[in-house]
């Protein structure tokens, strides 16, 4: 081989072991998108906070395609809370909020691994765990109210990163659940599926989709909504923890909602409350 | 043009370049993938001493309460002793998780299930109990100036190479800024009140077996007359999980606390008392009294 010769072979190989390794290490950290930083719900004006559609108001102004018989169970869970009522909402009880309504809390964080994307949630439902390690649905799965949630990475532009979520929950999930405060219900079955799908906005990287489709008997047909939010321009945030317990004041004995005031004395939340039955009490001397 | 003895050189110095390559390949992916410790994968649970009568205190080699042998001080003491004659009587004593309050540190890292979730920047702790999880963040940040207090507290860690061998094992952090109370166990062993408690932390995989992770945990605290330092230890249960529990603590809590009486729900809905001749809740603010 002459010095010219054995030069360019040197230089190509030299070039492919650069572009390689580039290539090896580009690919291990490119090939899952960038989705760090804290995510918090975008919701239109007039929107109520928790509700599943942002775009629109809490209960009926959602428009949710309910059944007849969950229409009216909305429409009594309001009629309830207009009278000091919970209704249909036992996350007012701190119960879990579950699917989908723990989508809607205050702050979010995607942790994405090749096995797992971790959805870090700041309310009393804490995270979410989408496998996308490639398994089968189990043969049981134990109930609970987040679901179980199996998803694929999708390369939809073909740049050779994945920008595509692609997710589906499925139960048996536990309840009852309740999509907002308001009481708008899910099906008591507990049968829901969910599917989602996450992206970042083709025009605004701090701006994310999940766009999530409900099945549930509650529904006359599946309902989609594109749910957003914004990334936090801190790069340090402060991560919010909320626990329901801390600052409940409502206590619940038997049909009856009762509200806890400043001085730890319980006190009716409507007119004429009937006072809690306190018949496994000695009665006090007189 | 080559010619035959050329090719041969050619093709040596490719086969040398292709070696050199793929060592070099490998080393990039080793100093990216394998400069953080990978086999904390899975799910682990603490280590349960069958001899010690009552499990889930901060040391998990004794039992709770008065014998956990804490450091307390004379005030923290009595703080324990009436928590504990409290409960000998049905009352809840200085325990907030039994009223569905967050349980906090260190308390945190005795519930159910924990996944290490170790990226550059954070390694997270999830947690199966009703506390949330932890953020150790490991990105080089420094205290900040106005942290939130909370009862998981805010906590700061670095990774160390401790055998040289080019990669991570040792996890450090420090936490501070907390909310409360807190205790440590179901008996209300107390940290204080001020909540200025530190904790230093070293997390490591035991060097003799791959499935124990330790954290040695110290706490510093106005409770202590001096700092409290316990090895504690979780296995890890497996490395492929098919079903993560939920735990909410709202579920089958029958514990009603009003003003300063804890009372019991029955399934029925109806309030009874939890210890012997309780009075009633005052029922002041109701028209129709009880008859």
């Amino acid at each position: 081989m002459d010095r010219n010769s054995a030069g360019a072979v040197a230089v190509a190989l030299a070039a492919a072991l650069t572009m390689t390794v580039g290539g090896a290490a580009a690919a291990d950290d490119a090939k899952y998108p960038n989705w760090k930083g804290q995510w918090v719900p975008v919701h239109a004006p007039g929107a109520a906070a928790q509700s599943f559609d942002p775009t629109k108001p809490g209960g009926p102004g959602q428009q949710a395609p309910l059944t007849p018989e969950y229409q009216k169970i909305l429409e009594d869970s309001m009629a309830v809370q207009a009278n000091g009522g919970l209704g249909n909402d036992p996350t007012a009880q701190c119960y879990a909020a579950g699917m989908p309504r723990m989508m809607a809390y205050q702050a979010q964080e995607y942790v994405v691994t090749p096995e797992v994307t971790y959805i870090l949630l700041g309310g009393d439902d804490n995270l979410r765990r989408i496998f996308t390690d490639g398994r089968d649905w189990p043969e049981k799965i134990n109930p609970t109210y987040q679901g179980y949630s199996i998803g694929h990475w999708v390369d939809t532009n073909g740049s050779g990163t994945y920008d595509v979520l692609e997710a589906e929950t499925r139960g048996p999930f536990k309840g009852p659940r309740a999509y907002d405060p308001t009481g708008l219900p899910l099906h008591f079955d507990n049968q829901s599926a969910f599917k989602e799908r996450f992206f970042i906005d083709k025009a605004d990287p701090n701006l994310l989709h999940d766009v999530i489709t409900v099945f549930d008997h509650a529904l006359a047909r599946p309902w989609t909504v594109d749910k957003t939010f914004r990334r936090n321009a801190d790069a340090q945030p402060d991560w919010p923890e909320s626990y329901c317990h801390v600052t409940n004041d409502r206590i619940v004995l038997g049909n009856e909602t009762y509200r806890l005031n400043e001085e730890g004395i319980l006190t009716p939340t409507r007119k004429d409350e009937p006072p809690p039955d306190l018949r496994y009490f000695k009665p006090a001397p007189k | 043009m080559l010619n035959r003895s050329s090719t041969v050189a050619a093709a040596a110095l490719a086969c040398a370049l292709t070696t050199i390559m793929l060592m070099a390949i490998g080393s990039v992916r080793a100093a990216d993938g394998g400069k953080y410790p990978t086999n904390w994968k899975g799910q682990w649970t603490r280590v349960v001493h069958r001899e010690v009568e009552v499990q889930g205190a901060f040391d998990q080699t004794k039992p709770w309460g008065l014998g956990q042998d804490a450091p307390l001080t004379p005030e923290y003491r009595k703080v324990l002793a009436d928590s504990m004659a409290d409960q000998a009587t049905g009352g809840l004593g200085n325990y907030p998780t039994s009223r569905c309050l967050p349980s906090g540190m260190p308390r945190i890292m005795t519930f159910g299930t924990q996944e290490y979730v170790i990226t550059p920047e954070t390694t997270y702790i999830l947690l199966s109990g009703s506390d949330h999880l932890r953020r150790i963040f490991t990105d080089g940040r420094d205290w900040p100036k106005n942290p939130q207090p909370t009862y998981g507290g805010y906590s700061i860690g670095r990774w160390i190479d401790a055998d040289g061998d080019g990669r991570y094992g040792v996890l450090e952090s420090e936490t501070r800024y907390f909310k409360g109370p807190r205790a440590f166990d179901a008996s209300g062993l107390p940290l204080a009140f001020d909540n200025q408690s530190v904790f230093k932390e070293r997390f490591f995989i035991d060097k003799t077996n791959p499935d124990i992770i330790h954290d040695l945990t110290t706490v510093i605290d106005h409770a202590l007359t001096r700092p409290w330092t316990s090895d504690r230890q979780y296995r890890r249960v497996s490395e492929q999980v098919v079903q993560w529990p939920e735990t909410w603590c709202q579920e089958g809590n029958q514990n009603v606390l009003i003003g300063k009486e804890n009372y019991l729900l029955r399934t029925d809905g109806l309030l009874m008392p939890a210890k012997k001749n309780q009075a009633p809740p005052d029922l002041r603010y109701f028209r129709q009294r009880q008859q």
